[in-house]
């Protein structure tokens, strides 16, 4: 995004706010609080990227991912970097999915429903507002009336279907399942962005996950950082927060970070760490930080991300079309499961080597099966789903004794499914499995996969089992805050990003109110 | 390849310096010499602690190829050859190595011929063998006749003529036993692998069919991975002595490699001309063009790995020919080397693994001694019993390997690692993206306003897409 004429502070001026991170949890609380008159300053490991750049290539979409290196294992070992993992200012919206339905209400009160896992500490009505706001700020599109909250509508017309959607849609009419067009915050017609330009119309090319070209999908670059920067805020792009300096009350003082190859302090008054599950986790662990609790890191969680692929007699082409274009929520609580919580399911495009590696690595083929199976790439469809992860205490964060370049040890994520995930997994296997099934495909397949990242300084009621308060704030720390995906006390059916935007708000508010 | 042809000035016969086996010296050349006649002028050197030279000092191959140096030096040849037998391979490569990365005096080279060649890597033998050979060359006399005429006649697929059986018995015994030694104990075992790397001079590989840790899969496995260009024969019924044994057949492949050495021409593999039309097109952005091209400019037969060794990279294009067959002939292997070296990950790793290059050069490691377990080298073996490892991996009952090896559990880890970094390797490059039909290159040009696509339904085709090509010819 053009900076050229963003506000500059000096680090040795006292600004309002540090927020480091400039994904879905830094930007809406920085565009907030700068507008509320706040100086602002973002941290943002990543480069400064011109969308006209992004070129329509995996390969070359590698520049958005954080890729340096983290270590998987657990039982079900996550991939990182482009699975779930951005970089560059706007995080991860850069490479998001733009799919963005609302967290259930029952998914927040899930312990209090089934005795399993932890209800948040915040519910559906307080968070509806945030919701509002933010759907109508980025521009949402989806349908006019959504099947499952008749109050709920999107600001703008659906996206087109593309073939995988068209298919789910029959293939869900004849199993007697309600599925509609998904909510993506993709504008489908120009959109006038406040405090920005003039977004285009999506063009359906499917490069969501390789970064938008024109600005058509919601990333922070094109709707909230500008807003921010119109108010004052100022972004400093590949700046690597690694420390902070605190005074005898323990509260921070200076954030340091790494600029060019030289730390830096930016002196400040408040600081919000948005820097996403994994690196929020890491930088208080590396720095000790807001851990009393003993709660940093723990908690891991990435979504049930299953996904089942057939082969079509007619072209699917899956490049092509928003990838997600069609939803059914009638599984968040499925009829006679045997376990907590449900899922969401959506149609699934895919581009060719994210496609490929699924292949490799999870339908295993190599030699001449595996060429002969990419061939077919014109006439696969695939569904997916994103289900319920419990909070799991042998889920967790760790530092390895690998230091990076800046001397943090490296994150360390153990993962594994747990009962309910198991179950909930083979539910929606079958379901999916029925589903192709019906809609005519053959030489179905199952790609086990886990999405997201999520928990890790999980928000509460009180200091001793949790890290944040209900609005991101530490217990501990007096004038630090959490906003990203890392203070979700479980997963939700939902793909998290909306509710992490939601939340930013929300924090920003409180701030505003001089909690 | 840019060869050192002969300009009008230097119609000249070439130089082939020639260097002996272990107990061996120059005149081992003399039958082979003097079968080329006025075609090639034959330099056979004595290196340091054998024949002539038996009083000069300096075992270790360095200091061996510098006395070879010297001697290339002071004849000032036009272009020059070099040819090692055994022990004098690995002085010649080390020496090659020198003259390919410019050192004043060693230009013209324009030719290897490597006899039973002792590879760059520690030489395979058995250690009882080692020892017993560094043992008897300081006995007594009698102990000493007797050892010599039987290391010779050991070496040999047939027994030779008497007068060369008996010049190469006195050879032996005329060495400095402390170079003998020191081959034995310390040269044979120093690891030239990547300071050799890969060699751009045309390289003529001879081996016996009956030759033993020096045959030809020895020369399949460790010497050919070296050259970019390389022609390997086996002499069938031959041993170890090659120049000896058959001096006709020797000097007649020389002759062949001298007037036309066999090259490897960089080749690009085809793209669809549609496909390329497309690429040219303004659907197609400037910078997504320019990576496309940059792709699918031809793999440099004489690759340098960088992440792994000569000897690991071929394992690995062994390995990668099995996970993805492939007639367009990109050279996946090296493309992945390069990537591993550059360091960029994609973001993690599994945590049972170390970082990606260390775990590339174990696993590669660990399967190659499995393949060794089972009597022959990885990429020795025809592909159905490549593939039957393979399967054993990802099986994981693939035993462990050696020391500093994988577990079964690393190497199916491993193992998918490197299946996806196979693929998206291959589909980044254009003539794989031609042979799927795959239209997301042309969403957009450098306008404003890219095009997109506007059908994006079931069976639904804009018509300019390309359609897959199908048919094994990816």
């Amino acid at each position: 995004m053009n900076l050229d004429s963003m506000r500059r502070y000096s680090t040795d001026e006292i600004v309002d706010a540090v927020v480091i991170g400039t994904g879905a949890g830094g930007a809406p609380l920085m565009a907030r609080l700068a507008a509320a008159g706040s100086r602002v300053v973002a941290l943002e490991a990543g480069p400064n990227f011109d969308p006209q750049a992004f070129a329509f290539d995996e390969t070359l979409a590698d520049e958005i991912y954080w890729t340096d290196e983290r270590l998987s294992g657990g039982s079900t070992p996550e991939a990182f970097g482009g699975n779930n993992s951005g970089t560059g200012v706007g995080g991860s919206t850069l490479h998001w999915g733009a799919f963005c339905p609302r967290a259930d209400q029952r998914d927040l009160m899930i312990r209090t429903e089934t005795g399993e896992g932890t209800d948040w500490p915040v519910n559906y009505d307080e968070l509806l507002p945030f919701y509002e706001r933010v759907e109508a700020f980025i521009g949402v599109s989806g349908p006019q009336s959504y099947l499952w909250d008749a109050s709920r509508r999107y600001p703008l017309a659906p996206v087109p279907r593309n073939a995988s959607a068209q298919i789910m849609a029959e293939a869900c009419a004849g199993m007697g399942i309600r599925a509609t067009d998904a909510p993506a915050a993709v504008v489908s017609r120009d959109f006038p962005q406040a405090g920005g330009a003039v977004r285009s119309a999506c063009i359906n090319c499917g490069y969501c996950h390789q970064g938008c070209r024109n600005g058509a999908k919601t990333s922070m670059d094109v709707t909230y950082l500008p807003l921010a920067v119109a108010h004052g805020a100022e972004i400093r792009p590949e700046a690597r927060a690694h420390g902070f300096e605190r005074d005898r009350e323990g509260r921070i003082t200076a954030v340091i970070y790494r600029q060019g190859g030289v730390d830096h302090k930016q002196r400040c008054a408040q600081v919000f760490l948005c820097a996403g599950s994994v690196e929020t986790a890491r930088l208080l662990l590396h720095t000790g930080l807001a851990n009393g609790s003993g709660q940093v890191g723990r908690n891991y969680m990435g979504h049930v991300a299953t996904q089942v692929w057939g082969t079509f007699d007619a072209e699917t082409r899956p490049n092509k079309g928003y990838p997600s274009s069609l939803i059914t929520e009638d599984m968040i609580r499925p009829k006679g499961a045997d376990f907590a919580g449900g899922y969401l399911v959506q149609s699934l495009g895919v581009a060719p080597l994210t496609f490929a590696n699924s292949v490799a690595r999870g339908r295993k083929l190599w030699g001449k099966a595996l060429g002969d199976y990419l061939a077919n790439y014109n006439h696969v469809a695939g569904i997916g789903i994103n289900g319920e992860t419990l909070p799991c205490d042998a889920n967790r964060l760790t530092l390895s004794d690998e230091a990076d370049a800046l001397g943090m040890g490296k994150a360390a994520i153990d993962f594994g499914y747990g009962p309910n995930e198991t179950r909930l997994n083979a539910h929606a296997t079958k379901l999916m499995v029925d589903l192709w099934t019906q809609a005519g495909a053959r030489d179905i397949w199952v790609l086990d996969r886990v999405a997201h990242t999520i928990g890790t300084c999980r928000m509460g009621h009180d200091g001793d089992h949790a890290v944040v308060d209900a609005f991101g704030k530490s217990f501990e720390v007096p004038n630090l805050w959490v906003c990203d995906g890392s203070t979700f006390p479980s997963s939700l059916a939902a793909n998290p990003a909306l509710t992490i935007m939601a939340l930013s708000l929300r924090s920003a508010e409180k701030v505003l109110s001089g909690a | 390849m840019i060869l050192n042809l002969p300009t009008a000035a230097a119609t000249a016969p070439p130089t082939l310096f020639c260097l002996h086996f272990l107990g061996g010296s120059a005149r081992e050349w003399a039958p082979t010499a003097g079968r080329l006649g006025a075609d090639v002028v034959c330099v056979p050197i004595d290196l340091p602690g054998f024949g002539d030279a038996a009083d000069v000092t300096g075992y270790d191959v360095a200091a061996m190829a510098d006395h070879v140096a010297a001697k290339v030096r002071a004849a000032r040849p036009g272009r020059w050859l070099i040819a090692g037998h055994s022990m004098g391979a690995k002085v010649a490569l080390a020496l090659a190595r020198r003259a390919e990365d410019g050192e004043a005096g060693l230009g013209g080279l324009s030719g290897l011929v490597l006899l039973a060649g002792s590879p760059p890597s520690p030489e395979p033998m058995e250690e009882e063998r080692r020892a017993a050979m560094i043992a008897w060359i300081g006995a007594d006399a009698g102990t000493r006749q007797s050892e010599a005429e039987a290391f010779v006649a050991s070496n040999v697929g047939a027994p030779l003529p008497a007068d060369r059986a008996e010049a190469a018995i006195a050879d032996v015994l005329r060495a400095e036993p402390a170079a003998w030694r020191a081959w034995l104990a310390g040269g044979s075992r120093e690891d030239w692998c990547e300071r050799v790397g890969v060699l751009r001079t045309p390289a003529l590989i001879l081996a016996g069919g009956e030759d033993g840790d020096l045959g030809p899969e020895a020369q399949t496995a460790l010497m050919a991975p070296h050259f970019g260009s390389a022609r390997l024969v086996t002499l069938d019924g031959a041993g170890h002595l090659l120049p000896i044994e058959r001096p006709d057949a020797v000097a007649d492949l020389i002759r062949g490699h001298v007037v036309a050495p066999h090259t490897e021409e960089p080749e690009a593999p085809k793209i669809d001309a549609a496909y390329r039309d497309l690429i040219a097109s303004e659907r197609v952005n400037g910078r997504l063009r320019a990576a496309l091209h940059e792709r699918a400019a031809p793999d440099d037969p004489a690759y340098r790995p960088q992440a792994l060794d000569a000897v690991e990279l071929a394992i690995l294009r062994a390995v990668v020919a099995r996970v993805l067959p492939q007639a367009a002939g990109i050279d996946l292997a090296a493309r992945i080397d390069a990537r591993l070296a550059g360091g960029a990950g994609d973001g993690w790793r599994f945590s049972a693994l170390p970082p990606d290059a260390s775990a590339y050069r174990a696993a590669l490691r660990s399967l190659d001694a499995a393949a060794q377990a089972g009597g022959h080298r990885f990429v020795a073996l025809d592909g159905a019993a490549q593939d039957d490892l393979l399967e054993a991996i990802e099986a994981k009952t693939l035993s462990r390997g050696p020391v500093g090896g994988f577990d079964p559990e690393q190497l199916a880890f491993w193992f998918e690692d490197l299946r996806s970094d196979v693929v998206r390797t291959w589909l980044a490059h254009p003539a794989a993206l031609a042979w799927i039909g795959y239209s997301g290159i042309g969403a957009g040009g450098d306008g404003s306003r890219p095009v997109g696509f506007k059908k994006v339904g079931l069976g639904e085709r804009e018509g300019w897409e390309p359609v897959a090509q199908g048919g094994d010819a990816r």
